[in-house]
C-alpha cells in the first residue's frame, strides 16, 4: 500500500525526520508525506504521529503503486 | 455478579488492611494531582459555564488536538469547584483492565471518596472483574453528592474492554457520577446514546479555539500589546489554537521586535507548532536547550533526576524558570515536572537529530537513577529502552521482585517487558528472569536448565548477591513443588530462609510476595509427600496475608488446605475453606483461576461425598477448562481421584477403574495419591462384585491409612466375613484428626458387622449414631453406599428420622451458595445489580412500576428492563415470586 498524507504548513527537515520511513515534499503551504505503508496498524500509527506532533492533517489517501 | 451467599450470609468484600496500596508508590501520586496553572493561565468565563453542565450530565468530553489547552482548561475548573474532584492522568502502561481500575480506585479513594475502600481491588493486571464494577457502580449510586471524576489523556486508553467497564459503571453510578474525559480522540463510548438523552457535555476544538479578544488577553499576560488586526490574522493563521499561540508570545516576547516578529511569522507557510517550537529553542541558552533536549525522554522529571541525564548539578533553577515563563515544562507538584505531551513530541524529534545516538545512554542514566529513588517498574522501562538488559534483569532480582511474575497487578507487564529480552544477555538475574518467565508459563524443562545456569553462575560468583541466591531458592521450591520433588523443596525453602537474614529487612517488607510464594510451595510440596502437620504449617502462614500482592498464593494455599481437610474426612471444614479461596479470588478479581483449579476439585470431591451428582460434574468440568493440564502433581491427582468418585458414584465401576489407572507424574511417589486411588479401585471392584479384588487392592493401605482399613472391612463384609471385618475395625488406630467422613463409613461397617452376628440392637444403636454424624456433615453417599440394609434398619426402627434430604430426595444444588468464579456453569445465579435490588425492594413494599419509576426517578421502561433481568436472575417469571425468592436467597 501507498500513501500520501497532506498536512498543513510546511514542516521543517527535523519534524520531517520524525517520518523516517515517509519521503515528502512542500508544495503551496502544504506539507506531503508519501511512500509505503506496511497495515493498517501502520497508517493508525502515522495518524497518531501526527496528531502528538501538533500536525494538522488534511488530505489522507491511498495512491495507485 | 453473583451472589455469594457464604454461611455468614455477608457478601461484601471486607475492606483492605491498612496501609495497602496497590500502587505502593507514592511517586505516582502525581497523577492523582490536578495540575497547576502557569502564572499566564486564562480563565475563559465561556469554556467554565459550558463546563459547568458537567456537573448536570453524567458524561462530559473535552475532545481537542494536541495543544488546544484541553488539560489547563479543566483543572481551573475543578480547582474552583469547590468540592473534591478524582483526578487521574491516563499513562500508557494503563493498558491492561487492571491496572487502569486499580489507578481509578485509588484516584477516588486520593479525592477522599472513602467509600471506595470497600469496593476491593482487582490484583490481577490483565483483568477486573465484573462483581468489582458493580459494588463501585452501586457506591457511587448510593453518594448524596455526585462525585467528579476527571481522566485526562484519556485517548491513551486504547483498550476496548476498558471503555465498556467505564460505560457500565458510568450507566449504573447513576447520579452518583459525573465522568469528565479529557482525550486527543472520541472515546468509543456509546455518545449518540448520551446526547440523546440529554447527558453529555461536549467541548471540542472549535470552542476550545481562542477568539481575537482572547488572545489579545493572553498576549497580554505575556506582555505583549498589538492591535486588533495584528491578534485576528495571528488567530487566523493559527486557528486559535491555544499552544500556537503560547509559542507565537513566547518566540515573541524573546524577540527584539515582537510586533514584526509577528507580521513575518503571520506571512510564513511554515507549520506551526514546528516551526515556533524550533524558535523558541533557539533562542534558549545552549545548556538549556540541551537540557530540554535529554529530559524529552522522560514523561516526568525532578532536578536531580534531570541532573544526571544533562550531567550538571543546577538543572532546579533552570527548570523553575522554564516553568515561570511557561516555556514548555510543567510542574506536577513535590518538585516533579514534566514537559507537555505536544512539545515533548517535537523535542523529541529535534533531540534525534541532533543527538543521534544519545537515546540510549540517556535511558541508561534515567534507570541507574531511578533504580535507587524511583519505581521499580520506571527503571525497568528506561533499562529496557536503554537495551542494557542485564542491568534491567539485576534490578529487579536485585528488588526481589522476582515474585511478580507470579502474582500480582505487575505479572503481565514484566512478562512483556523480558519477553524482549535477547537470548544472548547474559548474567545469573537475566537466566533467573528466564526460568521464573518459563516456570510462569509451565515450561518445566527450560526451566531448570536455566535455573541450573543461574546457580552455577552463583556459585562461581562466591559470597554476595543474597538477592539473586533467594530468588534463585524461590523458583527451585517452585520448580521442585511442580515436579513433585518435597525434599529438594524443603532444601531449597531452608536455603531461601537462611538467606533472609543476609537481606535488609525493609527491602524484604517490601514483597510480602516472596514469603507467601515460599510457603505456597513448600506446603504444596509437604502435602504431595503426605506430611499434612507440616504442610497445614505452611500453608495456614501463606493463607495470613490480606493484601492484593498475595492473593494468588492465599487461594492456592487455601485449596491445598482444603484437599488436607478433605483427605481426612472433614468436608464441611474443606468446603469452608474452599469457598474462603473463592471469596477472595473474588474479591481481588482474579482472572487467571490458576490457584483455583484445586479448590473447584475439592468442592466437586466434597460434593461427591454428599451426592450432589450434577453439581460435582460441573465444578469438575469447571476445574478442566481452566486448566486443562494439571500444573502440578496435586491438583493432576485430585483430578483423578474426584472424577474416579464421581464415576463410582454414577454407577460406572468400569470407568472409574479407567480414570484412576491413569498415572500422575511426579518426582516422588505420595502416600495419599497411592491410597486414595486404592480406594476407588478398591470401592469400584466392590461395586463390579469382586469383594476378594477389593480387599486385595487395599493390602498395603490398611493399616496406613483409616479410610483404607474401613473400605477393607466393608469388602470384608460383602465376601460374607463380619468377623474380618470387626477384626480390622477393632484395630484401627485411635486418632484424633480422623474426620466425619471416615468415622460415619467405620460406624456403618461397624453396624452392618454387627447386625450380621445377630445383635440387631447394637447395630440399631452405631447406625443411629452414624446417621447423626452423617446429618450434620450432610454425608449422604456413605449412607447410600452402605446398601440396603440400612434402610431395612431403618424401616423397622422408629428411628426414622430424616437423613439431610431424606434417603431418596435430592437436596436443593447447593452450587447457588458458591461464589461467582465457582459456577460459569448454566446453573449461575448472578448476583442483582445495585438498582435491580432497588426495584426489588420496592416491588417488595407492594409498589407500582410507576411508583417505583417515579421514586427511582428513571422511566418506567427502565424499572421493566430492571425486572426482566432481576426475573431472569432468579428465575422467576412473576412479581411475587421474584421477591419471595429474593428473599430466600437473603438478597433483600
Amino acid at each position: 500500500m501507498r500513501y500520501e498524507i497532506r498536512v498543513d504548513g510546511h514542516m521543517s527537515e527535523t519534524l520531517a525526520k520524525a517520518f523516517p520511513e515517509l519521503e515528502h515534499v512542500m508544495m503551496s503551504g502544504q506539507t506531503v508525506l508519501f511512500g509505503p505503508v506496511v497495515d493498517e496498524a501502520h497508517l493508525y500509527g502515522l495518524l497518531a504521529r501526527c496528531r502528538s506532533l501538533g500536525l494538522r492533517v488534511l488530505e489522507m489517501r491511498r495512491v495507485p503503486e | 455478579m453473583v451472589s455469594v451467599v457464604s454461611e455468614r450470609g455477608d457478601n461484601r468484600p471486607r475492606p483492605p488492611a491498612a496501609g495497602v496500596d496497590p500502587l505502593g508508590d507514592p511517586f505516582l501520586r502525581t497523577r492523582f494531582a490536578v495540575p497547576v496553572r502557569p502564572a499566564t493561565f486564562l480563565r475563559r468565563q465561556r469554556l467554565v459555564e459550558h463546563l459547568d453542565q458537567a456537573l448536570d450530565t453524567a458524561l462530559t468530553m473535552v475532545d481537542g488536538c494536541a495543544g488546544a489547552g484541553k488539560t489547563l482548561l479543566v483543572a481551573d475548573w475543578a480547582a474552583h469547584l469547590g468540592r473534591p474532584v478524582a483526578w487521574l492522568t491516563v499513562d500508557a502502561c494503563d493498558q491492561a483492565p487492571g491496572v487502569f481500575w486499580a489507578y481509578l480506585l485509588e484516584a477516588l479513594r486520593a479525592s477522599g471518596a472513602d467509600e471506595i475502600r470497600d469496593v476491593g481491588c482487582p490484583a490481577d493486571a490483565g483483568a477486573v472483574e465484573h462483581g468489582l464494577l458493580a459494588r463501585l457502580a452501586a457506591q457511587l449510586n448510593g453518594r448524596d453528592r455526585p462525585l467528579t471524576v476527571v481522566l485526562d489523556e484519556y485517548d491513551r486508553v486504547t483498550a476496548p474492554e476498558i471503555a465498556d467497564q467505564l460505560g457500565f459503571v458510568l450507566h449504573h453510578a447513576g447520579r452518583g457520577l459525573r465522568l469528565v474525559l479529557v482525550t486527543r480522540t472520541e472515546p468509543t463510548l456509546p455518545l449518540h446514546r448520551y446526547r440523546a438523552d440529554g447527558t453529555l457535555t461536549e467541548i471540542r476544538d472549535a470552542e476550545l479555539a481562542f477568539t481575537p479578544e482572547e488572545a489579545a488577553t493572553l498576549l497580554e499576560l505575556h506582555g505583549l500589546r498589538l492591535g486588533p488586526d495584528a491578534v485576528r490574522a495571528l488567530v487566523e493563521r493559527t486557528r486559535g489554537w491555544a499552544a500556537g499561540l503560547r509559542l507565537c508570545a513566547l518566540a515573541a516576547q524573546q524577540s527584539s521586535d515582537p510586533g514584526t516578529y509577528l507580521k513575518e511569522f503571520e506571512a510564513g507557510q511554515s507549520t506551526i507548532a514546528d516551526f515556533l517550537l524550533a524558535e523558541v529553542l533557539r533562542r534558549q541558552p545552549a545548556p538549556t536547550q540541551d537540557l530540554l533536549l535529554r529530559v524529552s525522554v522522560l514523561d516526568r522529571f525532578c532536578p536531580d533526576l534531570a541532573n544526571a541525564l544533562a550531567g550538571r548539578r543546577d538543572t532546579g533553577p533552570v527548570l523553575a524558570e522554564l516553568h515561570r515563563a511557561n516555556a514548555f515544562v510543567e510542574h506536577l507538584g513535590h518538585s516533579w515536572y514534566r514537559l507537555h505531551p505536544l512539545f515533548a513530541e517535537i523535542l523529541g524529534a529535534h533531540r534525534r537529530v541532533r543527538f543521534p545516538g544519545l537515546e540510549p545512554e540517556l535511558h541508561r542514566r534515567a534507570a541507574e537513577w531511578l533504580r535507587h529513588r524511583g519505581p521499580l517498574s520506571d527503571t525497568l522501562a528506561h533499562g529496557a529502552a536503554a537495551g542494557d538488559w542485564e542491568f534491567t534483569a539485576r534490578v529487579l532480582v536485585d528488588d526481589l521482585a522476582i515474585g511478580q511474575f507470579f502474582t500480582g497487578l505487575h505479572s503481565d507487564g514484566l512478562g512483556e517487558l523480558f519477553a524482549r529480552m535477547p537470548p544472548d544477555t547474559t548474567g545469573p538475574e537475566a537466566d533467573l528472569v528466564r526460568a521464573a518467565r518459563e516456570l510462569s508459563d509451565h515450561d518445566l524443562d527450560h526451566a531448570h536448565v536455566h535455573l541450573e545456569h543461574a546457580r552455577r553462575a552463583l556459585a562461581r560468583a562466591g559470597p554476595g548477591r543474597a538477592a539473586a541466591r533467594l530468588s534463585c531458592a524461590l523458583l527451585d521450591t517452585l520448580a521442585a513443588r511442580l515436579t513433585g520433588a518435597p525434599g529438594r523443596a524443603e532444601h531449597a525453602a531452608r536455603t531461601a530462609r537462611e538467606l533472609r537474614q543476609d537481606l535488609p529487612a525493609e527491602l524484604l517488607d517490601r514483597h510480602p510476595e516472596l514469603p507467601a510464594l515460599l510457603q505456597t510451595h513448600l506446603g504444596a510440596a509437604r502435602l504431595w509427600a503426605g506430611h499434612f502437620d507440616e504442610a497445614r504449617a505452611a500453608l495456614s502462614a501463606a493463607a495470613a496475608g490480606s493484601g492484593g500482592e498475595t492473593a494468588l498464593p492465599r487461594e492456592e494455599s487455601l485449596g491445598r488446605l482444603a484437599l488436607i481437610d478433605y483427605l481426612t474426612g472433614w468436608p464441611t471444614r474443606a468446603e469452608h475453606k474452599a469457598l474462603a479461596a473463592l471469596t477472595d479470588a473474588e474479591r481481588f478479581s482474579l482472572a487467571e483461576p490458576a490457584g483455583l483449579g484445586l479448590v473447584h476439585l475439592v468442592l466437586a470431591a466434597v460434593a461427591v461425598d454428599r451426592d450432589e451428582l450434577d453439581d460435582a460434574q460441573a465444578l469438575l468440568d469447571w476445574a478442566t477448562a481452566v486448566q486443562p493440564v494439571p500444573p502440578d502433581p496435586v491438583t493432576a491427582a485430585s483430578r483423578v481421584i474426584a472424577q474416579a468418585r464421581l464415576q463410582l458414584a454414577r454407577g460406572q465401576p468400569g470407568t472409574a477403574l479407567e480414570t484412576a489407572g491413569s498415572t500422575v507424574p511426579a518426582a516422588a511417589a505420595s502416600p495419599w495419591a497411592e491410597d486414595h486411588t486404592a480406594l476407588v479401585v478398591s470401592d469400584a471392584h466392590l461395586a463390579e462384585g469382586r469383594p476378594e479384588t477389593a480387599v486385595k487392592v487395599l493390602e498395603d493401605a490398611v493399616g496406613r491409612e483409616a479410610a483404607c482399613t474401613v473400605a477393607a472391612a466393608r469388602a470384608h463384609l460383602a465376601a460374607g466375613d463380619p468377623d474380618a471385618a470387626l477384626d480390622l475395625l477393632d484395630h484401627l488406630p485411635a486418632e484424633e484428626h480422623r474426620g466425619p467422613a471416615v468415622t460415619v463409613r467405620a460406624l456403618l461397617a461397624r453396624a452392618e458387622a454387627v447386625g450380621r452376628q445377630g445383635d440387631p440392637t447394637t447395630a440399631r444403636r452405631l447406625a443411629t449414631k452414624a446417621l447423626a454424624e452423617a446429618r450434620r456433615e450432610r454425608l449422604r453417599r456413605p449412607l447410600l453406599e452402605a446398601g440396603p440394609w440400612l434402610r431395612r434398619l431403618l424401616r423397622t426402627d422408629a428411628l426414622r428420622e430424616p437423613v439431610p434430604g431424606g434417603l431418596t430426595a435430592r437436596p436443593e444444588s447447593r452450587l447457588r451458595t458458591l461464589p461467582h468464579t465457582a459456577r460459569q456453569t448454566a446453573l449461575v445465579v448472578e448476583e442483582l445489580s445495585g438498582r435491580e435490588r432497588d426495584v426489588l425492594r420496592r416491588l417488595a413494599r407492594m409498589m407500582s412500576t410507576e411508583e417505583i419509576a417515579a421514586d427511582l426517578f428513571v422511566s418506567v421502561n427502565t424499572v421493566k428492563t430492571h425486572l426482566k433481568s432481576a426475573y431472569r436472575k432468579l428465575g422467576v417469571n412473576r412479581r411475587g415470586d421474584a421477591v419471595h425468592r429474593a428473599r430466600e436467597l437473603r438478597l433483600l
